[in-house]
């Protein structure tokens, strides 16, 4: 029995309108029928009969659609034929006919942008306030627990350096070295045109040591480790697990956002360094296939002409970075509401975040230390 | 009641890797009536709702819907999970739409009708309507999939799990919403239940899953006369008990 298409008919006879229905009336065939339901609204008068001996197979939405119309008709209908359902249904449909719903509140207009802009910026300044107390508490937090030092726990340290530090090495690795290999090919061919090539091993040190290593460390970093940390501690709290930590006397703070801290204060420096260390070596390959110069050349000229200050100024960038990485990653864990909606935002807006703020102290830091002549 | 089978399983196995959950199951669910799956934490009752819905692979068997087919109707099914798995990212009105959406061709505004018709059935208040499934109660939740697991007008009603965390007296409301329903739209209801609150007050007939089959089946007093072992420890608990004189005191 396939389904044939929801039909209907008005006759004329002698004392009222008739509304033959055939065919089936499920939900899936009603909408050939939905329109010219709806002019009947106006062409039928009450008091027609409705005739449902040749009708098929009816439901709950078809029953409704035939009440609706009757409905805003108005006045009495009487069932003629025999039906299955039909009489049933209809009745069904009529008593749990609901109420029109509450419209959702929005507004429209320039009103409605107006007041999105205002909440947008107000959230902005919440935002900032909530983030540098969480911070202030971070630390609080890591004070504690260096007056207490038996409250750490070695555990989630040396887990949260594995899954964040070790497991990030190869890319990070792999990235600076391609970045150490692309400045070194943009110097050979700009400082070539001066006849100045061999500065090329220069531009390369100069630039990983002091910038590259360390923004291409905490970026990745951002997008790899705030992600899953966020992430992490948001469907914790979504399943009410930071709230069982702390029925059962578990700071959440000692518990998930130290040891992730700790971690990534000591990882972040390593990985910096690998990733330095990596980017020069790019540099060393471009140099000796394009250039000619030697890698017994290319390190002596390092050694001899780039101070060391410049390490070490790239290197005292990355806990720094690190600390806020992971503090901004564990706050938007710990706001993550009930829903998956908001868990979806708060790792959005924690990469984000962490990014925008990463670039921000970078900027800030290369003003100090121009500044400071360092 | 009519006597035609809706849901014919046959030599069903399913399996996780090596752990066997069933093994040469046969059910007939009647059509018209509301049957109870009970049965141990771990004996599958769930899988088994899986299984016959469709959404695990299974090792061997068959499952078939008779009555359906000899009309050469698609079996069209409606499933409520245990929390509801309501859309969070949808209003409790669009999640009961989302399958008329899918499905159907009818205009928006008449979409909406029935859903809210639907919610209605399922005794939520319109207000309710508008919120997200995170801002309404539990109860409020497994109301609201239950309007949506109707939305396409099935024939087959699978709940799973429908008043667990609930407490009793919206239990029992529960209970008797889904009784009005199946009986007015004239469904069959296949109910994997812990409660036998629910199974004394709603089920035409229950089936014990034991031991990777079907160990018992029948009107709830027949599988209780002649009970062995794990059967007749559930029902004959204190708790089975008490659920017994419960349901003679309304009956009677």
């Amino acid at each position: 029995m396939a389904e044939a298409a929801a039909v209907f008919d008005v006759t004329q006879e002698d004392r009222a309108a008739v509304l033959a229905l055939s065919g089936d009336w499920p939900v899936d065939t009603i909408a050939a029928a939905e329109h010219g339901m709806r002019e009947l609204e106006t062409s039928l008068s009450p008091g027609a009969v409705i005739d449902v001996s040749r009708l098929g197979r009816l439901d709950m939405a078809g029953a409704y659609l035939i009440e609706r119309t009757l409905h805003r008709i108005g006045g009495a209908f009487s069932l003629r034929g025999a039906h299955a359902n039909a009489a049933r249904l209809l009745d069904i449909a009529r008593r749990a006919t609901p109420e029109k719903a509450p419209p959702a509140e929005r507004l429209h207009g320039w009103r409605g942008l107006l007041e999105r802009i205002g909440r947008a910026v107000a959230a902005i300044g919440e935002e900032l306030i909530e983030s540098m107390s969480f911070f202030g508490q971070t630390l609080a937090t890591l004070a504690g627990l260096a007056m207490n030092p038996r409250r750490i726990r070695s555990t989630s340290i040396v887990h949260a350096m594995e899954e964040a530090g070790l497991n990030a090495l190869p890319i990070v690795a792999m990235l600076a070295f391609f970045i150490g290999l692309v400045v070194a090919y943009l110097g050979a061919r700009i400082l070539g045109d001066f006849g100045a090539t061999v500065f090329t091993i220069d531009l390369v040190a100069f630039s990983m040591m002091r910038e590259f290593g360390v923004l291409i460390t905490a970026i990745l970093l951002a997008g790899r480790t705030c992600s899953a940390f966020t992430a992490e501690i948001g469907a914790m709290k979504m399943r009410q697990e930071i709230d069982a930590m702390r029925t059962m006397d578990i700071e959440p703070m000692d518990a998930l956002v130290a040891p992730r801290v700790i971690a990534m204060i000591v990882m972040a420096p390593l990985l910096t360094f690998a990733a330095t260390m990596a980017g020069i070596f790019g540099g060393l390959l471009a140099c000796w296939a394009d250039l000619g110069i030697s890698p017994v050349m290319y390190f002596s000229r390092i050694v001899d002409e780039i101070p060391a200050r410049h390490f070490w100024v790239g290197m005292v960038k990355s806990p720094v970075f690190a600390l806020v990485l992971t503090v901004i990653a564990c706050k938007q864990g710990l706001s993550v509401g009930g829903d998956v909606n908001s868990l979806g935002r708060h790792v959005t807006s924690s990469v984000v975040q962490a990014i925008f703020m990463v670039i921000l102290l970078d900027a800030a830091f290369a003003i100090w230390f121009l500044e400071m002549d360092l | 009641m009519s006597e035609e089978i809706a849901i014919r399983v046959r030599g069903l196995e399913s399996r996780f890797g090596p752990q066997v959950v069933h093994r040469d199951l046969d059910l007939d669910v009647k059509r018209g009536e509301i049957l109870g799956v009970v049965g141990p934490s771990g004996s599958g009752k769930s899988v088994l709702l899986r299984q016959i819905v469709g959404l695990d692979r299974r090792a061997a068997g068959t499952v078939e819907f008779p009555y359906l087919e000899a009309e050469r109707r698609e079996p069209r099914l409606g499933v409520m999970f245990q929390d509801g798995a309501l859309f969070s990212n949808l209003t409790v009105l669009e999640n009961v739409e989302a399958p008329l959406r899918e499905h159907t061709h009818i205009s928006p505004q008449l979409r909406s009708e029935i859903a809210g018709l639907k919610l209605g059935m399922a005794g939520l208040a319109p207000d309710a309507f508008v919120k997200q499934p995170a801002q309404i109660s539990g109860g409020m939740r497994k109301r609201a999939a239950v309007a949506r697991a109707l939305a396409l007008d099935p024939e087959l009603l699978f709940l799973d799990e429908p008043t667990a965390g609930l407490d009793p007296i919206a239990a029992e409301r529960f209970d008797r919403m889904v009784q009005e329903l199946a009986r007015s739209l004239g469904l069959t209801v296949f109910l994997v239940t812990h409660d036998l609150d629910t199974l004394y007050a709603v089920c035409d007939r229950v089936a014990v899953l034991y031991n990777r089959k079907i160990a018992a089946i029948g009107a709830i007093e027949d599988v209780t006369k002649d009970a062995q072992g794990w059967v007749k420890e559930y029902f004959s608990g204190p708790r089975g008990r008490a659920a017994e004189r419960a349901a003679a005191a309304a009956g009677g």
